[in-house]
């Protein structure tokens, strides 16, 4: 059976901009595919591409072994764009029945605007909804045909904390392939079977949640700097260390190895303080893989 | 597939209070104002002019709705469904059909119960007929408007093109009034030879090869434009 998406050096060229540099990517029946990265990391131009919107400058993309605009005609894929907008002058049930109806076999409509918790909002007219009430319209439209794939671009923007939970738990219970970009990384850490890490353009990491931290060691090893200027080369040379960063006075080292870390680190170095160590978590994972800030305060 | 969203279009059309008033009461009033106050030309022919006026407007009118929704990012959302573009398209051209329907009758209604017009059965008939066919073209010219600009600006757009061509078509004000070169160069606009079929049938005449060759004209002309617009817009 084929995969269910496949990306084979995917590369997109604006002009001189680079937006994908060789990506690719296979996803499997059944599994639940987080595409992570900071704004600009080319997660959208990569989902546009796979759906077929853009055409990559080099490299192919199918969908079930077939091009991907012809696997959307035949009504397998639920998407979730991020700038799609909604007819504003009709109500939900309208809208939802609408594009259901496009579909050869829609599951019943009562049964999709349970799944998108939009059944008290049937009756209202679309231009009156909030943002949050807006994207869970949009989760509708996705789930409307009874796709084999259901594509998320961001799928929880704006939504609340329970929006969250019952978007995601309606992801899982259908248990199909589902592939979606998110910069929430707690999002990534528990609802994906697999992490593909975008950066650049490029995939840095592609694997399960635990193996993309594992690839940045099992910890980190802080403490304070005291003031004076870390030996950066000497650090980075301690046993087990993979990487060495210096912040507002604390340096954090990466490591494979906390243990042989800090025996290290004490017998090298008299003067640190402060010293502690931390579980990695994916959030530290991505800011040491893509070696650029991570969005605070959004998972 | 593309049923369910002709449907959907539908609903949208005729539920539209600003839509439907532009779509009748702004021809009704315009023609009251012709026929019984201004007395510019003679009842029926005012009749006849209103109605293709505001038949044709709701016919290109159908771009407006495509500029809004390209903007709004509506046509993201379509792109991701089984609807095919052409279907799209298609269902909106069919709304322009099904739309512009009442601003006929409502004019053509108030032509016999307000302004006395009184013609036989079979004239009626056709005029409905040769108005709603006629304006049907100005729905591809609209769709060329549609695919060209976006949001709001495409309606201005419209409104230009919209008013100069009913002025130099002698909808508003017949021909016979306009000097002969203005005259001339009205006579090969759409909108003059759309009114003329109306115009001819009053007095039972079918419509001049010469009309027909150049409506079928500017058909060509705002098919292969709106063909081209929307083209480049995917």
């Amino acid at each position: 059976m084929p995969d269910v998406l496949e990306l084979e050096d995917v590369r997109k060229r604006y002009g001189p901009v680079t937006a994908l540099d060789g990506v690719g990517l296979t996803v499997a029946e059944g599994e639940t595919v987080a595409l992570l990265g900071p704004n600009g990391a080319g997660k959208s131009t990569l989902l546009s591409i796979a759906l077929g919107l853009l055409k990559p400058t080099t490299g192919r993309a199918t969908v079930l072994g077939r091009p991907p605009a012809a696997v959307l005609r035949d009504g397998l894929v639920g998407v979730l764009l991020q700038e799609a907008g909604l007819l504003e002058d009709v109500r939900v049930r309208e809208l939802v029945a609408a594009v259901a109806g496009m579909y050869d076999h829609p599951p019943p409509l009562a049964a999709t605007l349970r799944a998108a918790r939009v059944e008290d909002l049937a009756d209202r007219l679309v231009g009156r909804l909030s943002g949050g009430q807006r994207q869970r319209v949009r989760f509708a439209l996705a789930l409307a045909g009874g796709p084999r794939l259901l594509v998320l671009d961001e799928p929880t923007v704006g939504l609340d904390v329970d929006g969250r939970r019952a978007l995601w738990q309606e992801v899982t219970r259908r248990g199909a392939t589902t592939v979606f970009a998110t910069h929430y990384l707690a999002e990534a850490e528990t609802y994906a079977d697999r992490v593909v890490l975008l950066a650049g353009g490029r995939v840095i990491a592609d694997g399960p949640v635990e193996a993309v931290k594992a690839l940045v060691g099992g910890g980190e090893v802080r403490f304070d700097s005291g003031g004076g200027t870390p030996d950066v080369a000497r650090l980075r040379a301690l046993p087990g260390v993979r990487g060495v960063r210096v912040h507002n006075g604390t340096v954090a080292l990466r490591t494979g190895d906390s243990d042989a870390t800090l025996r290290a680190l004490f017998a090298t170095f008299d003067d640190v303080r402060g010293v502690r160590t931390e579980r990695i978590d994916l959030e530290s994972a991505f800011v040491s893989l893509t070696g650029g800030d991570s969005e605070e305060g959004t998972g | 597939m593309t049923g369910s969203y002709v449907r959907l279009e539908l609903v949208r059309a005729f539920r539209n209070p600003v839509g439907m008033t532009m779509l009748t009461v702004f021809p009704l009033l315009l023609f009251l104002l012709w026929a019984k106050v201004l007395t510019v030309a003679p009842a029926d022919h005012s009749m006849v002019s209103m109605a293709t006026y505001g038949a044709m407007g709701g016919a290109m009118f159908v771009g407006g709705a495509i500029a809004m929704e390209r903007a709004g990012g509506w046509l993201r959302q379509i792109a991701v469904t089984p609807l095919p573009a052409h279907g799209y398209v298609t269902a909106k051209l069919l709304c322009a059909a099904a739309g512009v329907l009442p601003s006929i009758l409502v004019v053509l209604a108030a032509g016999a119960l307000l302004a006395g017009v009184r013609l036989p059965a079979g004239t009626w008939v056709a005029l409905v007929l040769l108005i709603w066919t006629g304006v049907l073209p100005f729905a591809a010219l609209g769709v060329a408007f549609g695919y060209t600009f976006r949001g709001q600006l495409a309606g201005l757009a419209m409104m230009i093109v919209y008013f100069g061509l009913s002025v130099l078509g002698g909808l508003w004000v017949p021909v016979t009034s306009m000097p002969p070169a203005m005259r001339a160069l009205a006579e090969y606009s759409p909108t003059y030879q759309v009114g003329s079929l109306g115009w001819r049938a009053l007095e039972g005449h079918t419509p001049t090869g010469l009309s027909l060759a150049v409506l079928a004209g500017w058909t060509l002309v705002f098919a292969a434009l709106a063909l081209w617009r929307y083209r480049r817009a995917l």
